[in-house]
C-alpha cells in the first residue's frame, strides 16, 4: 500500500469514511437485514474505479473496518474487519480479471452480487466455529448471505451512472478505470 | 488530538458520547488489557457449549458491563439485535429438529452467539475514539495509520458539508427525505444529489491534505515522523525555535 500516491490512500480513506456515515445517517428504515450492504459494495466499487491499484478496494475495507472499530458502527464481533475486507477482495479479484468491469452494468451487477454475498462466508465462519448445526448453519449463512446479495446487487445498479457522472466532472480519469 | 466534535456526528455514533468510560484517566495501557479481555470472553464463548459454561461466561460480561457502564441507547440496540439473533436462531432450529428438541439447542446456540459478540460491542462502545485509534496506530504501518486519522479527523467537516449539500438538494426538490428514502427507485437521486458531490468535495480535500502533507516533507522518511517545533512550541510560548523532523 505504501506505493500508492498520499492523495489517493486519503480518497480511499474517504470512501471508508463515506461508507461508515451513509450507514450510520441514512438508516434505511426498512428492518430488512444486510440492507448496510448497498453502501459497503457501492463505496468499496467506487474506491476501485476512482483508484486504479491492486488491492485499492480492499485497503478501502480495511480503513472502514478499522473506522468502525474507532466509531462504533456496526455490530461489534470478531468478523468486524472480514465484513468490509472480504467484498473489498472480491471486487479486487474482479477489476484484476474482468476487463471493462466498470463500463458494463451487467458485469457491475454480478460482481456486486458477488461482493455482497460475502456476508455467506463470515456468518459460515461464525456459525461454525460455535459449532451450530450444519443444516441451520447453512441456512443461516444462506439468509444472512441472500439478503447482503440482494442489497449488493441494488449498489452495482448504480455503480456505471455514478462513474460516468464521475468521469465527467474529472474525478475519475476516463481510461485509467480499466485494469492494468 | 483525534476526538470527534459530538455535536457533528451521525445518530449512530452520539451514543458513544453519553456512554464514555472512565478509560481516559487509566490511559493507553489499560486500553490495551480491556481489549485483550474482550477478546478471550469473546473467543471462549466460540468454545463454550455447555450450559454451565456459558453462565460463568455470562456472568464475566455482566462484570464488563457493570465496569465499563454503557448507555441505555447501547444496552436498547442490543437487546434488539439479540432477539433479532435468537428469534431466527430458534425458528431455524425447531423447523430442523421440531419444536420439542429444537428450541432448547437453539436458544443454547443463540446464547453463544450474543455471548461471542457483545465483549467487542461493548468495548468499542465505551472506549474514546482517540484511545482507540491510537492503539490501531500502535500496530498499523505508518502511511495506513496517517490516512485512517487525518480522515477520522475531518468528519466533522465531511458531516458539516454533507449536511450543507442535502439541505440545499432538499430546497431544490430532490427526494431525498427520510421518508422519500423508503421508496428504492429514490436511491439514484440520492446518489446523484448527494454522493456524487460528496465525492468530487473528498477527491478535492485529498489533493489539498496530501499537498500539506508533501509540504512538510511527510513521508521523506521511512518510519514515522512529527516535527519537533510542536512540543517547542508548547514550551517556549508558540515560538517555532528548533524546527526539525524527527524519525519516531
Amino acid at each position: 500500500m505504501s506505493r500508492i500516491p498520499l492523495k489517493e490512500s486519503l480518497f480511499l480513506g474517504f470512501c471508508a469514511v463515506f461508507t461508515l456515515l451513509f450507514r450510520a445517517l441514512f438508516r434505511l428504515h426498512l428492518h430488512i437485514p444486510g440492507h448496510a450492504m448497498f453502501f459497503t459494495v457501492f463505496f468499496l466499487f467506487m474506491a476501485r474505479a476512482s483508484v486504479n491499484r491492486l488491492l485499492a478496494a480492499s485497503f478501502t475495507g480495511m480503513l472502514a473496518g478499522m473506522g468502525a472499530l474507532v466509531l462504533g458502527i456496526g455490530k461489534a464481533g470478531p468478523m468486524l474487519f472480514a465484513k468490509f475486507i472480504l467484498p473489498g477482495l472480491v471486487i479486487d479479484l474482479a477489476a484484476l480479471l474482468v476487463p471493462g468491469l466498470f463500463q458494463s452494468t451487467i458485469l457491475c451487477l454480478m460482481v456486486a452480487a458477488l461482493a455482497g454475498s460475502s456476508k455467506f462466508l463470515d456468518t459460515w465462519v461464525v456459525d461454525w466455529l460455535i459449532g451450530m448445526d450444519k443444516k441451520v448453519m447453512l441456512q443461516h449463512a444462506l439468509f444472512e448471505g441472500g439478503t447482503a446479495m440482494l442489497f449488493g446487487l441494488i449498489a452495482g445498479l448504480f455503480v456505471v451512472p455514478v462513474i460516468r457522472k464521475l468521469q465527467s466532472h474529472g474525478v475519475i480519469p476516463g481510461k485509467s478505470v480499466e485494469p492494468v | 488530538m483525534l476526538l470527534i466534535d459530538s455535536k457533528s456526528r451521525p445518530k449512530g455514533c452520539q451514543a458513544r458520547s453519553a456512554s464514555k468510560i472512565t478509560l481516559n484517566r487509566y490511559g493507553r495501557s489499560t486500553v490495551w488489557v480491556w481489549f485483550v479481555v474482550a477478546l478471550v470472553l469473546s473467543f471462549l464463548a466460540f468454545g463454550a457449549k455447555t450450559v454451565v459454561a456459558l453462565t460463568w461466561l455470562s456472568a464475566g460480561d455482566m462484570v464488563l458491563l457493570i465496569v465499563h457502564r454503557p448507555g441505555r441507547r447501547f444496552l436498547r440496540r442490543m437487546i434488539k439485535v439479540m432477539c433479532w439473533q435468537v428469534a431466527l436462531i430458534v425458528s431455524l432450529y425447531c423447523l430442523r429438529f421440531g419444536y420439542a428438541a429444537g428450541w432448547l439447542s437453539g436458544l443454547t446456540t443463540a446464547w453463544q452467539l450474543c455471548l461471542a459478540f457483545l465483549p467487542g460491542a461493548i468495548f468499542i462502545e465505551t472506549v474514546p475514539e482517540h484511545l482507540i485509534t491510537r492503539m490501531l496506530t500502535d500496530v498499523m504501518p505508518s502511511r495506513p495509520a496517517f490516512v485512517l486519522a487525518t480522515c477520522l479527523n475531518f468528519i466533522p467537516m465531511i458531516i458539516a458539508e454533507a449536511k450543507s449539500i442535502y439541505q440545499g438538494q432538499v430546497l431544490r426538490g430532490a427526494r431525498i427525505l427520510p421518508k422519500d428514502l423508503a421508496d428504492p427507485r429514490n436511491w439514484a437521486e440520492m446518489l446523484n444529489c448527494l454522493v456524487v458531490p460528496m465525492m468530487i468535495h473528498s477527491m478535492k480535500l485529498a489533493h489539498e491534505i496530501a499537498l500539506a502533507a508533501k509540504a512538510r516533507d511527510f513521508g521523506i522518511m521511512k518510519g514515522r515522523t512529527s516535527w519537533s517545533w510542536e512540543a517547542d512550541s508548547c514550551n517556549n510560548g508558540g515560538s517555532r525555535r528548533g524546527t526539525r523532523m524527527e524519525e519516531q
